[in-house]
C-alpha cells in the first residue's frame, strides 16, 4: 500500500477527523465521504477505501456518527451517516489538536 | 452504563451488522466502478479496478466488523484473568465468600422453586388461561341457629375476605341450571362447563391386587372442556356419565404403568373399584394430574358411578338442592371476559338458590356465585403454603442481603489495602471506569462461582424440603424442580449479588483523592464507616431471624408438651376399610372384632383396640356422630364423640376413673353405652354420679347409657382440642368410612407392621392397609409445618448469626490492626491489657447495641406478621426477645474478643517502630 504516494497515511488518526469534518457538513453515504474528501481537497487526498468502514464502525461505536438506511442522490438504497453532538465535540477536539500539531510542525520547519 | 447497553445491543445485533456492512461495500464498489466506466473502462474492467483500489474485501468487512467486539471482548477477557489472580491469591477469602453465597443462594433458589411450582405454574392442558373456577361465598350461619340454605355437604371451605365463607361446592341441579344446555341457547359465556368431586380414597384391586388409590369422579365434559387427549384408549364422555351406563375408569399414567406394565396393556382389563366391577377405557397423559394441584388422582371414574360405589346415600344427593357436593370449572367462549361470565352467571345461580330457601332465615343469607381464575387449578395448595413460603422467601431474601453485606464487608477491607494500588493505577492513566469495571467484574465472577455451588446447594436443598414438608405423607404430591425459570432466576441472583456487594468497595477504592493515599505508606483511609453500617446491618437482620425461630421453637415446644392424656409412644395405628372390600353390614362388625382379636394375639402385642380414626385426628375425619346430644333436658355443648372398640382406654393407657371401659360385652344388639371424660362428667353432673344416667344423642335418637368415666383427653388437634369427650362403642355404630386400629406393643411399634400385613391377607386379601404410623409419628403429622418452621429457622438463624460473627470479627480485625500504632503508644504510657481488650470490646458492643436498636422495632412489627403461626405464644413475646439479644450479645463478644486479645498482646515497642 506504500505506493500510494497522496495516501493520508501523513497523520495517523486524521481520517476520522476528515470523516467528522465531512459529516458535519452534510449527511453521506460511505463512498460520498471518500468522494467528498478528494473532491474538497482537490485530489490531493485519496482515502484508502478499505480503512473507511472500519472507521466507520469505529466512529459509531464511540457514539459520534450514527448511521441510518436511506436513499442517495440516484436514488439507491444505503446506510447514511450523520453526525451527533458527541461527534460535533469530538472534531472541535480533534480540530484543536490538529491546529496545534500543525502549528508546532510549522514552527519545527519554519526554525530550519 | 449506556455504553455497556451499546455495546450489548451491537452484539446482539452483530448478525444484522454484518450483512448491512456487507451490502453497504457492494453499493460502494458499484458506485465506484460506475464512475470508472464513466471515464471510459468497460464495465468488467471498471469493476475489477473498483475492487482492487478498496483493498481486500472480505478482510475489511471482517476488521470493521470486529472492531466493537475485540474492545469490549479483550478488556473483558483481561478482567477476568485478573479476577482469577485476585481470587487465587486470597484462597481462602475467595473460598469463604463462595461458601457464603452459594448458601445464600441456593437458599434462595430452592424456596424459590417451591414457590414456582405452587403458586406460579398452570395446568398442564390446552389454553389454561380461559378456565375459570366457580365459586360461592356468604356469611357464616350464626352461632346455634340452623337457618342456612346449606343443610349438608361434603368438601371443604375456607376463609374469605371480612369472615365470609368461601367454597367450591355445589348442589347437582346449580350446576345443571348453569350448565351447558342452558348457557350455550341463552348466555353464551362458557363453552364446557364441568363438574368432579374427589373420591377420596378407593380400594381399586388389579387381578386380585388390592391398593388404596385416590379417586377423581368427573362428569362426561371434564376431559373435552380441559382438552386433554388420552394416552392410550379413550376419555369419560357423556355417554359414560349416566345413571346405568357400563361401568368405565380412566387410570393415570404412572397407575398404568405400576399396576400393567404400560398404558396399551390397560385398555380393556377389568378391575374392581371398590369390589364393583369397572372397565379400564383410558390412561391419562403423564403430565396430567387433574385440576387440583394438591391432589394426583390415580382412577378417574364417570360421576355417576358413585351410585354403584357409594349406594344410596349417593343417588340422594343428586335430588337434594340443599346438599352441596360438586365442584366445576368452565372455559370461557373466546373473547368473553371472566367479569362478563361472573355478570351474566350470579343473577341465574342467585335466582336459582332462592328457590332452594325453606325459610325467611335462609333467604336472608344466600351464598353468591363467584368465578375465579382456573389456569393454576384449584387453590387448595396456594391456601396451604402461600404464606408460609413468603415468610421462607423473605427469610432467605435476608440471609443473601446479609451474605452479600458480609462479603462487600470484607470486600471493603481489602480495598482499604489495595488503595494504594489503585491510587498508582489512576495515576498512571487508568480510567476510573475501567478500574471499577474491573472489580466488579471479580466480584461478579466470586458470586457466578457461588451461584453454581448455590445450584448444587439447591437440589440437595428442594430434596430435604420435600421430605420435610411431605413427613411422611403417602402421595405427597407437591413436586418442586430446578428448571430453566428457576435457574434464570439464580443467575440473574448471583450478577444482582456481585454488583451489590462489589459496587461500594469498588467505588470507594476508586475515590479520586489519589494523592493522601499515595503519600501514606500504610494507606489510612477513611475510619470505614461503610463498614460500620454493614456490620450493623448484619447484626439487626440476624436478631430478626434469631427471634422468628425462638419464637417458632417456643411453638413446638408449646405444642409438644400440650398434655395429650393418653400413650404417645409405643402405639403402631393403621387403618383398614371392609366396606370398600365388599363387605356390609352387620357382618362387617363381626369382621373387625374378629381381626382385633387376631392383632391382639401378635406376639409382643399387649392390647389391641380399634376406633373411627386416630385420637388427634378426630373430629377431622368424619365422626360417627356430630349431631345434638343431651344430657337430660340440657343440651351438651363442646363436646366429641370418639367410636371406640373394646380395651381403648387401656390400648390408649387413658385411666379409667370410675366405672368400666367399653369392651366385648358391648355388641350391636346389646343396650348402648358411653364412657364419658371427667370434664364432662363435672360439668353436667357436678358432684353427682355419672354413672347409669344416660346421654341422648338427638338426631339417632337414642339413649346410651354412661358406665364409665375417664381422665381427660385431648380429643383432635393440639391446638383445638377438647377435653369433653364421649366414648361410644364403636360396635353399636356402623363406620361409614375406615376403621383405625391401634396396638399397643413392646419395642418400636414399626417392627410389628410386617405381621400385621399377615394377619390382615389371612382374613381377606382385598383389603389393603393403609396409613400405618406410630402414634408420635401421627401426631406429629398434624404439626408439620410447626416442625418445618422451627427446624429451618433454627438453621437460619444460625447462619445468619455465623456470618454475622464473622463479619464483626473480620471489622474488627481490621480496624486493631489500622489501630495498631494508636495502641502501641497508649500502651507504651501505661495502659493495661484490659483497658485495651475493654477499648475494643466496648466498641464491639457499640455496635451490637446499635444493631439491637434498630432491630427490636422491627422484630415487634415482623413478628406479627407471622402470629398466625404461632401457638401458646405471643409474638412480641418478651422472653424470646431477651433470650435472642443474649444469644446475639454473647455471639458479638466472642467475635470480638479475638481481636481484642490480639489488640491486648501488641508489642509496644514493636508497633512504635513500625510506625
Amino acid at each position: 500500500m506504500g505506493r500510494k504516494a497522496q495516501k493520508n497515511d501523513s497523520l495517523p488518526g486524521s481520517l476520522d477527523m476528515l470523516i467528522l469534518r465531512t459529516l458535519s457538513r452534510r449527511d453521506l453515504h460511505g463512498y460520498g465521504i471518500v468522494q467528498f474528501i478528494q473532491q474538497s481537497s482537490d485530489n490531493e487526498l485519496l482515502v484508502e477505501e478499505g480503512s473507511l468502514y472500519p472507521a466507520l464502525q469505529r466512529l459509531e461505536l464511540n457514539g459520534w456518527i450514527d448511521g441510518a438506511w436511506g436513499v442517495t442522490s440516484n436514488n439507491r438504497r444505503a446506510r447514511i451517516y450523520k453526525i451527533t453532538a458527541a461527534g460535533r465535540k469530538q472534531l472541535g477536539v480533534e480540530t484543536r489538536q490538529y491546529a496545534k500539531l500543525t502549528l508546532a510542525i510549522a514552527r519545527v520547519m519554519g526554525a530550519e | 452504563v449506556t455504553d455497556v447497553l451499546r455495546r450489548l445491543r451491537y452484539w446482539k445485533e452483530s448478525a444484522r451488522r454484518s450483512e448491512a456492512l456487507r451490502e453497504e461495500i457492494e453499493l460502494h464498489l458499484a458506485e465506484k466502478a460506475a464512475e470508472l466506466q464513466t471515464d471510459g473502462m468497460t464495465a468488467e474492467r471498471a469493476r475489477a479496478e473498483a475492487r482492487r483500489r478498496f483493498g481486500n474485501v472480505g478482510l475489511k468487512h471482517e476488521e470493521s466488523r470486529e472492531i466493537w467486539m475485540t474492545r469490549f471482548l479483550s478488556e473483558l477477557g483481561q478482567d477476568v484473568r485478573y479476577g482469577l489472580r485476585t481470587m487465587t491469591a486470597n484462597k481462602a477469602f475467595s473460598a469463604l465468600a463462595v461458601l457464603l453465597l452459594a448458601l445464600g443462594i441456593g437458599a434462595n433458589t430452592a424456596i424459590y422453586s417451591f414457590m414456582e411450582s405452587i403458586l406460579l405454574r398452570s395446568l398442564p392442558v390446552a389454553d389454561p388461561e380461559s378456565l375459570v373456577v366457580l365459586n360461592w361465598h356468604s356469611r357464616p350461619p350464626q352461632e346455634g341457629s340452623k337457618q342456612w340454605v346449606i343443610h349438608g355437604l361434603q368438601g371443604m371451605f375456607w376463609p374469605g375476605d371480612k369472615g365470609a365463607l368461601v367454597s367450591g361446592i355445589f348442589p347437582y341441579a346449580a350446576m345443571e341450571t348453569l350448565g351447558s344446555q342452558n348457557v350455550s341457547s341463552e348466555n353464551p359465556v362458557f363453552s364446557t362447563l364441568f363438574g368432579y368431586f374427589n373420591g377420596h380414597n378407593r380400594n381399586l384391586a388389579v387381578r386380585g391386587q388390592a391398593a388404596s388409590v385416590s379417586a377423581e369422579y368427573v362428569t362426561g365434559d371434564y376431559f373435552r372442556g380441559l382438552e386433554v387427549s388420552p394416552a392410550a384408549g379413550r376419555l369419560i364422555n357423556s355417554e359414560d356419565d349416566r345413571a346405568g351406563a357400563a361401568a368405565v375408569a380412566v387410570i393415570s399414567f404412572a397407575t398404568s404403568q405400576n399396576r400393567f406394565g404400560g398404558p396399551p396393556n390397560a385398555i380393556g382389563q377389568s378391575i374392581l373399584v371398590d369390589n364393583i366391577p369397572f372397565t379400564v377405557i383410558g390412561v391419562t397423559p403423564p403430565e396430567f394430574f387433574g385440576v387440583d394441584p394438591a391432589m394426583a388422582p390415580d382412577l378417574y371414574l364417570p360421576l355417576h358411578t358413585n351410585m354403584l360405589t357409594d349406594g344410596a346415600r349417593a343417588a340422594r344427593m343428586y335430588g337434594d338442592g340443599n346438599f352441596y357436593w360438586i365442584e366445576m370449572m368452565g372455559r370461557l367462549r373466546p373473547g368473553v371476559s371472566m367479569a362478563q361470565a361472573q355478570a351474566a352467571l350470579a343473577p341465574r345461580f342467585r335466582q336459582w338458590v332462592d328457590t332452594t330457601a325453606k325459610t325467611g332465615g335462609e333467604r336472608a343469607n344466600l351464598p353468591a356465585l363467584i368465578l375465579n381464575p382456573g389456569a393454576e387449578g384449584l387453590g387448595s395448595l396456594r391456601r396451604q403454603y402461600s404464606k408460609p413460603l413468603y415468610v421462607l422467601l423473605a427469610m432467605v431474601g435476608l440471609i443473601l442481603a446479609i451474605t452479600c453485606a458480609n462479603i462487600a464487608n470484607l470486600l471493603l477491607a481489602r480495598a482499604a489495602a489495595r488503595r494504594r494500588e489503585m491510587a498508582v493505577r489512576l495515576s498512571l492513566g487508568a480510567g476510573r471506569f475501567r478500574v471499577v469495571r474491573q472489580l466488579l467484574t471479580e466480584s461478579v465472577m466470586l458470586a457466578s462461582l457461588g451461584g453454581a455451588f448455590g445450584v448444587l446447594f439447591a437440589i440437595w436443598g428442594v430434596r430435604s424440603l420435600t421430605l420435610l414438608l411431605s413427613n411422611g405423607q403417602e402421595n405427597f404430591t407437591l413436586h418442586a424442580e430446578l428448571n430453566w425459570k428457576v435457574l434464570g432466576l439464580t443467575a440473574a441472583l448471583s450478577v444482582v449479588c456481585g454488583l451489590l456487594f462489589g459496587l461500594a468497595p469498588a467505588i470507594q477504592s476508586t475515590r479520586p483523592d489519589v494523592m493522601p493515599a499515595l503519600k501514606n505508606g500504610r494507606g489510612g483511609g477513611p475510619r470505614g464507616r461503610a463498614q460500620h453500617v454493614l456490620v450493623v446491618a448484619q447484626i439487626a437482620v440476624s436478631f430478626l431471624l434469631l427471634v422468628a425461630a425462638g419464637l417458632f421453637v417456643r411453638t413446638l415446644n408449646k405444642l409438644h408438651s400440650v398434655q395429650l392424656g393418653y400413650a404417645r409412644e409405643n402405639i403402631l395405628l393403621f387403618s383398614l376399610n371392609a366396606r370398600q372390600a365388599g363387605h356390609r353390614d352387620p357382618e362387617m362388625a363381626t369382621f373387625y372384632a374378629n381381626l382385633r382379636k387376631r392383632f391382639e394375639s401378635i406376639p409382643g402385642v399387649s392390647s389391641a383396640t380399634l376406633s373411627q380414626s386416630s385420637i388427634i385426628s378426630a373430629g377431622h375425619a368424619g365422626g360417627v356422630y356430630r349431631g345434638a346430644m343431651k344430657i337430660g333436658a340440657v343440651t351438651v355443648a363442646g363436646a366429641g364423640v370418639m367410636a371406640a372398640g373394646p380395651h381403648f382406654l387401656t390400648t390408649m393407657q387413658i385411666p379409667v376413673l370410675a366405672g368400666r371401659e367399653i369392651d366385648e360385652r358391648d355388641q350391636p344388639g346389646s343396650p348402648p353405652v358411653a364412657v364419658i371424660s371427667e370434664r364432662l362428667a363435672r360439668t353436667y353432673f357436678g358432684n353427682e354420679n355419672p354413672l347409669g344416667r344416660r346421654i341422648t344423642f338427638v338426631d339417632e335418637k337414642r339413649d346410651l347409657e354412661i358406665v364409665g368415666v375417664s381422665a381427660n383427653v385431648r380429643y383432635g388437634g393440639l391446638k383445638q382440642g377438647s377435653p369433653m369427650t364421649v366414648f361410644a362403642a364403636a360396635s353399636q355404630f356402623s363406620p361409614e368410612d375406615r376403621v383405625t386400629y391401634a396396638l399397643r406393643v413392646a419395642g418400636d411399634p414399626l417392627r410389628y407392621v410386617r405381621s400385621v400385613h399377615e394377619v390382615v391377607r389371612e382374613a381377606d386379601s382385598r383389603i389393603p392397609v393403609t396409613n400405618v404410623f406410630t402414634q408420635a409419628a401421627e401426631i406429629d403429622r398434624t404439626i408439620s409445618r410447626e416442625i418445618t418452621f422451627s427446624k429451618l429457622c433454627t438453621v437460619f438463624a444460625v447462619l445468619a448469626l455465623l456470618i454475622a460473627c464473622v463479619g464483626l470479627y473480620g471489622t474488627m480485625s481490621y480496624s486493631v490492626a489500622q489501630q495498631t500504632g494508636e495502641i502501641g503508644i497508649r500502651m507504651a504510657v501505661g495502659a493495661q491489657r484490659g483497658a485495651v481488650v475493654w477499648m475494643v470490646l466496648r466498641r464491639v458492643l457499640l455496635l451490637a447495641a446499635v444493631g439491637l436498636a434498630i432491630s427490636v422495632p422491627a422484630a415487634l412489627i415482623a413478628s406479627r406478621l407471622v402470629k398466625s403461626f404461632l401457638f401458646g405464644t405471643q409474638p412480641n413475646d418478651p422472653g424470646t426477645l431477651a433470650l435472642a439479644g443474649v444469644v446475639l450479645l454473647s455471639a458479638a463478644i466472642l467475635a470480638g474478643y479475638a481481636p481484642a486479645r490480639r489488640a491486648s498482646r501488641i508489642d509496644p515497642v514493636a508497633a512504635l517502630r513500625q510506625e
